[in-house]
């Protein structure tokens, strides 16, 4: 009895500890994330004058987005970043594979490399974006060094051209954030028991046989992860865009993402400078969020269907 | 024995290959940035690869005073700190009682936090750039410490509860016994026994602090509260042609970060391990 009185006591003082010790946390994360992020679904539905909300225009919003002049932006920005999640996907997750393997199979020295491979990841995208850009500037050092191995002639002008600028800036991202698949995965293949590639190494498989059908589908969770998380990055894109081709995503919108495009929205860079659309910046941002979290989840399903469990 | 080994040694060579081409292609562009700091314009474009032909310092010089990255250097060291002790702090407390109270609603309490690790905040940034001027938290140090925390709480909140609930619940008994109050529980007892996982949400804090560039682009307008990404950001484009100026710019801006990696690349390559998702 005593007892009983007593814990019902002590869970009374929890009850009111926690609400006390959780109150700042969630007052925080409330105002900050969680209210702005709902008003900013709900402020899709209406109308705006400037930074005035007017009245309820229903999916007016939307249907503006999908239609000149704003459709073309939207696909254009969409196409490049889908294209910036595959050339992530091969240049850094694929790569990043092959680094991982091949510190797998040597054993020693991997904290190493992982350590080196790492770094620019802890290094701000503005910081790789603005050293690339004078690296890669006609008369830097890339230029000169290709011109002097024969590779290339003449000036170098990658990021001005339509045609490679996109592709050089998913290349300087894959860079900057190689260092994670390979820690990633070498996590992964570490969790691996040995008697597996032992068993495969008697059957006769050889180490590209080993990679892709004993290693591959056991690493099944660690794919999932960076899928999913540079999926993420990938629709998040803005920094590396904005020092290396400025806001407009030049030359010619050959860069543009969707973040940057809803930045110009929201914050008066399209069009006549100055003026702002926030109706259709939260109509965009709307459907970025569904897509981001629909993608997500989905993604986050199709990899735990897929995990191989010995 | 040896006939075997020397093959299997030739084999392992295209493996070694590709790793030193990548540890290269990581390297050789930041020993380009550490050796331009110290040179002139001129001497960039006519001695690219060598040392510099003398150590000075002019480059840091001017971009310390001149181009006033010193004051940038100090607002970001203020809001990175201040963020730091904010999220650590709010977040310990919280995961406490989420972690190691029997409340009937923590479940539904941390799913909240939790979701917060994929929310696309930067989609809300309208929203968001009205609350802080309704707020007048405008160009201010103190908000971007508050949005910052606000954005790192969900990822805190999971690794502290993470790291808490595994202790042995005789720990905060014997301490309840013994009549000390829940406050000093979690913060003389719990806390220094999660030491880990403070380290692993300071380290990610900080780095994702330090180098974020959107929120103060949206937020900071006066030259005096800008911070480190920013002022960079603006140094690109105005001294374009003074490639001393912005190779040691970039320098300075990464020196924390920098000095930071080298004393704790461990626990980074472990903490990236325990939680993932630092961008």
């Amino acid at each position: 009895m005593t007892k009983l009185r007593r814990t019902t006591s002590l869970q009374r003082t929890q009850q009111r500890m926690a609400v006390l010790f959780i109150l700042p946390a969630l007052a925080i994360y409330g105002l900050f994330v969680l209210y702005p992020l709902l008003l900013s679904l709900w402020g899709s539905f209406f109308t705006w004058k400037g930074l005035r909300m007017q009245e309820f225009a229903g999916l007016a919003n939307f249907s503006r987005l999908f239609v000149f002049p704003s459709g073309a932006r939207l696909y254009g920005a969409l196409w490049h970043n889908v294209a910036w999640f595959f050339g992530i996907m091969l240049l850094q997750n694929g790569l990043g594979l092959l680094f991982a393997w091949l510190l797998f199979l040597r054993g020693r020295g991997a904290a190493f490399f992982q350590s080196v491979f790492f770094f620019p990841a802890v290094l701000s995208p503005v910081i790789v974006g603005a050293l690339w850009r004078l690296l890669l500037a006609p008369g830097g050092i890339v230029e000169w060094a290709l011109n002097g191995l024969g590779l290339h002639q003449g000036s170098l002008t990658v990021l001005g051209n339509s045609h490679t600028a996109l592709g050089t800036l998913i290349a300087v991202d894959a860079w900057n954030w190689m260092g994670l698949p390979v820690l990633i995965y070498t996590a992964g293949l570490r969790q691996i028991s040995p008697q597996v590639f032992e068993a495969a190494k008697l059957d006769g498989a050889g180490n590209a046989r080993m990679l892709f059908s004993v290693a591959l589908p056991l690493l099944m969770p660690a794919l999932g992860t960076l899928t999913t998380l540079s999926f993420i990055n990938t629709f998040n894109q803005f920094d590396i865009v904005y020092v290396m081709q400025g806001v407009q995503g030049n030359p010619s919108y050959a860069t543009d993402t969707l973040v940057t495009y809803f930045y110009r929205l929201a914050f008066g860079a399209e069009g006549a400078v100055g003026i702002t659309d926030i109706g259709l910046a939260l109509a965009l941002g709307t459907m970025l969020f569904l897509v981001l979290s629909i993608g997500t989840l989905l993604m986050l399903r199709f990899f735990d269907k897929r995990t191989v469990e010995l | 024995m040896t006939t075997l080994a020397i093959p299997q040694k030739l084999a392992r060579l295209p493996g070694w290959i590709v790793l030193l081409v990548w540890t290269a292609a990581v390297l050789l562009p930041l020993y380009v940035l550490v050796v331009s700091c110290f040179k002139t314009t001129a001497e960039i474009y006519d001695n690219r690869l060598g040392l510099p032909r003398s150590w000075a310092l002019d480059n840091f010089v001017r971009a310390w005073t001149r181009a006033d990255l010193g004051h940038n250097f100090i607002n970001s060291l203020i809001v990175t700190g201040g963020a730091v002790a904010l999220t650590i702090v709010v977040s310990a407390m919280a995961a406490y009682p989420l972690s190691r109270y029997r409340l009937g609603w923590n479940g539904i309490m941390l799913g909240l936090f939790l979701s917060g690790i994929m929310l696309p905040i930067r989609l809300a940034s309208v929203e968001l750039f009205t609350l802080m001027r309704g707020l007048g938290l405008l160009d201010s140090l103190t908000g971007l410490i508050l949005v910052y925390s606000a954005i790192r709480i969900p990822f805190a909140v999971f690794i502290f509860a993470n790291f808490m609930r595994v202790l042995p619940s005789e720990l905060d008994e014997a301490a309840r016994m013994d009549g000390a109050g829940e406050t000093r529980i979690l913060f003389q007892i719990v806390l220094p026994m999660v030491k880990p996982a403070v380290s692993i949400v300071a380290i990610f804090t900080a780095i994702a602090v330090w180098n974020d560039f959107f929120f103060p682009l949206i937020f900071i307008f006066d030259d005096r509260y800008k911070t480190v990404p920013l002022a960079i950001s603006v140094f690109v484009g105005q001294f374009r042609t003074d490639w001393g100026l912005v190779f040691a710019s970039l320098a300075i801006s990464m020196a924390p970060i920098l000095i930071m990696y080298c004393l704790l690349a461990r626990q980074i390559r472990e903490g990236v391990g325990a939680g993932g998702g630092m961008k």
